[in-house]
């Protein structure tokens, strides 16, 4: 015998009745209700937590059982068995299954299987794309932290010149466009936009002050070109940030903003190695070493280091170690 | 048992005036399991059994909701909304690459999701109330098309041109519109909110946005900001020390905006808005402390990143519950009086297209 509530699905009356399994029925009476209905005809809710449980009957009417364990009795009783995902969620060692699953392929997607498919996906979009994220990456930039040049225009046609020379692992020259651009704020760098545009900043001439180092770092800004970096980041970003936004987006729309933001640093440590392969695979082809490209990098560090404020660089082990990888590969 | 022990104290008449507190009776620990198990399987699925844990989670919320000693219950199929999700999905991505190719078809695609937005967005409130029932009788929403058209489209507008002095008052039209056309089996609600009402709240936002901004611009952060996370975004490496100080300033000020002015905002417009809708002659009760859901807010953010996520069931449990206790229904006469009307289909898509667009469609 099991209490219940009745409800008609007609009105929001409350009955109160009692539930008893009749061989293969189900009978229900109270007040005023008398009622026998096969189970076969009877539609179990899964038991989530602790909420009322309902048997709903075909005619839209059912009953709301609190005594979770009692109907679990009488549901087995008439060999009623509940779904697979709806014990799973009630079991102890599937759960703890579930979220050991849940860690391990959240892990793999991130580590593997999103560069994987985002540098797949990034080489197979059409030109335009990356096109028209640089034109709007340059117009937020230009004017803003990027100034124009001071680099004498010979010496920046001599600068372009050479490396428009440069041969390339498969066969041909650089096609990127070279920009000289001045920027107090992000000092001695060079960047490659999502269409391998490469932008060239003054304070990298005037420190490397070398061509074949100069030339050494412009090859390194090749391989981010020619690996599509950009477009691949920016892919990544986006992923990881409708993710994200989507699961976490139900407590704070805050941290949805920052994972796109976030989880570039962590990729790039290795595109910058990637990049490292392929420029010391250029300075090799054109009769250079790749120790010219380990030199340009510690110089970049050095100048970095004397900003004060540019500590981080400097104490990243990531620089030290990369320029230790290049002499090697020089040797 | 709710229901029982009203009747008894009033000596066997139905208690019909006592206030009845909404209960929340839903546990993280319980949710942690539904959430993990449906998780992994909307992974391994690829996203598509997404749909069924969506209907799940609402189902675990809705059943653990009591009024008067009932629960509410979802019953949306999960079906209609995967076909939602699909369609959702090719409008965003449609509108995300339209947005950032500047090209004649971006205009094309604007201006043809702005034209299906409030259809979709209508047909989002009937989908979810339609699926909600108490006691087995089921809410519905009955606005016309033409009025989703005024409120969405035409208020809109009004609000951008007059440089959101107007938003107070679309919002408030916006509510009413929602409110007035909702039903609850055959008894319709009503909502008595005046536009004047919304203002003041309005202002505290204002105020505590306008705090925001002078902090902002005074470190000069903001324009400085803007082009190296440009830069960042664009796989440019620029100065890692410059940014993450910038990145440091500027999500303090976001902290400082969602975790503050937002949910003060929040619980002020929906103790107001509550309070002034009626189902018939019954009317609610809401108070819900502003600073209590900062609190709320400050410590699930802070549980979440130190757990990485896990605390997120009972993070979504703790706010669920003190938002919905701080609910008071009061009869104006039986509540077990209530009829069903004539049901009537509802397609999915509407609700699904809305939440990808993120608009605020809680009611």
């Amino acid at each position: 015998m099991l209490t219940a509530e009745y409800f008609d699905g007609q009105s929001t009356r409350v009955r109160v009745v009692n539930l008893e399994a009749d061989g293969q029925f189900l009978s229900i009476a109270g007040e005023d209700i008398e009622r026998r209905i096969p189970f076969g005809e009877v539609k179990v809710d899964e038991r989530l937590g602790r909420a009322q449980r309902r048997l709903h009957f075909s005619d839209g009417a059912f009953c709301a059982v609190r005594d979770l364990d009692a109907l679990d009795v009488l549901l087995a009783s008439v060999a009623h068995r509940d779904g697979w995902v709806d014990r799973a969620q009630r079991r102890a060692r599937s759960v703890l299954i579930a979220l050991l699953a849940v860690a391990v392929l959240a892990f793999a997607g991130y580590v593997w299987v999103l560069p994987w498919a985002a540098g797949k996906a990034a080489a197979k979009l059409p030109a335009v794309v990356g096109r028209q994220l640089s034109v709007q990456t340059l117009r937020v930039l230009d004017g803003n932290i990027l100034l124009p040049s001071r680099i004498p225009q010979d010496r920046q046609r001599t600068l372009s010149a050479e490396i428009h020379a440069l041969r390339l692992p498969g066969g041909g020259v650089p096609e990127s466009e070279l920009l000289f651009r001045r920027s107090p704020q992000l000092g001695a760098n060079a960047f490659t936009l999502p269409d391998g545009t490469i932008v060239i900043l003054d304070d990298l001439i005037t420190v490397i002050d070398d061509d074949p180092q100069i030339l050494a770092t412009i090859a390194h800004e090749l391989g981010h070109a020619h690996g599509h970096h950009g477009l691949q980041i920016l892919l990544q970003g986006s992923v990881v940030g409708t993710f994200l936004a989507f699961y976490v987006g139900d407590i704070s729309s805050l941290l949805a903003v920052a994972p796109a933001t976030l989880v570039n640093a962590s990729y790039s440590r290795e595109l910058e190695e990637q990049a490292d392969e392929y420029g010391a695979a250029v300075l090799r082809l054109n009769g250079m070493s790749p120790a010219l490209l380990a030199e340009a990098l510690k110089k970049l560090a050095d100048s970095h280091r004397g900003g004060g404020e540019m500590g981080y660089l400097s104490t990243h082990p990531a620089t030290e170690e990369r320029v230790r990888h290049l002499r090697e590969m020089s040797r | 048992m709710t229901q029982a022990s009203t009747g008894a104290s009033q000596g066997g008449t139905p208690a019909v005036s006592a206030p009845q507190a909404v209960i929340f009776t839903g546990s993280g620990a319980e949710y942690f399991g539904i959430w993990i198990v449906n998780l992994l399987l909307t992974i391994v699925t690829v996203g598509i059994y997404s749909s069924w844990a969506k209907v799940r989670r609402l189902q675990y919320f809705y059943r653990h909701t009591e009024v008067a000693g009932s629960s509410f219950d979802f019953h949306g199929n999960p079906i209609k909304i995967l076909i939602g999700r699909v369609i959702a999905l090719a409008m965003l991505i449609a509108y995300n690459f339209s947005v950032r190719l500047h090209s004649p078809l971006t205009l094309v695609v604007v201006v043809g999701i702005a034209i299906v937005m409030p259809w979709l967005l209508r047909n989002s409130f009937r989908f979810r109330l339609y699926n909600t029932s108490w006691r087995g009788v089921r809410f519905h929403f009955r606005g016309s098309v033409a009025g989703s058209y005024r409120v969405f489209l035409l208020n809109g507008f009004l609000a951008v041109i007059t440089l959101y002095v107007m938003a107070p008052f679309m919002h408030q039209r916006l509510k009413a519109y929602q409110h007035n056309n909702s039903w609850f089996g055959r008894t319709q609600c009503s909502f008595h909110a005046a536009a004047g009402q919304f203002y003041p709240i309005y202002l505290v936002l204002l105020a505590g946005l306008v705090i925001f901004g002078i902090v902002l611009g005074f470190s000069g952060i903001g324009s400085a900001f803007i082009a190296v996370s440009n830069a960042q975004k664009h796989a440019a490496h620029p100065n890692p020390f410059a940014f993450l100080r910038l990145l440091g300033v500027l999500y303090g000020a976001l902290l400082v905006v969602g975790l503050l002015v937002g949910p003060i905002f929040h619980a002020l417009i929906t103790n107001l808005i509550w309070r002034n809708t009626r189902i018939g002659e019954h009317r609610i009760e809401c108070n819900m402390s502003p600073w209590g859901l900062v609190w709320i807010g400050v410590s699930n953010l802070a549980l979440t990143v130190v757990t990485l996520g896990l605390f997120i069931p009972w993070a979504m449990v703790r706010l669920a519950k003190f938002q919905l206790e701080a609910v008071r229904l009061v009869p104006a006469g039986d509540l077990q009086e209530f009829v069903a009307a004539e049901p009537d289909k509802i397609s999915a898509v509407g609700e699904e297209t809305a939440t990808a667009f993120d608009f605020d469609i809680s009611l």
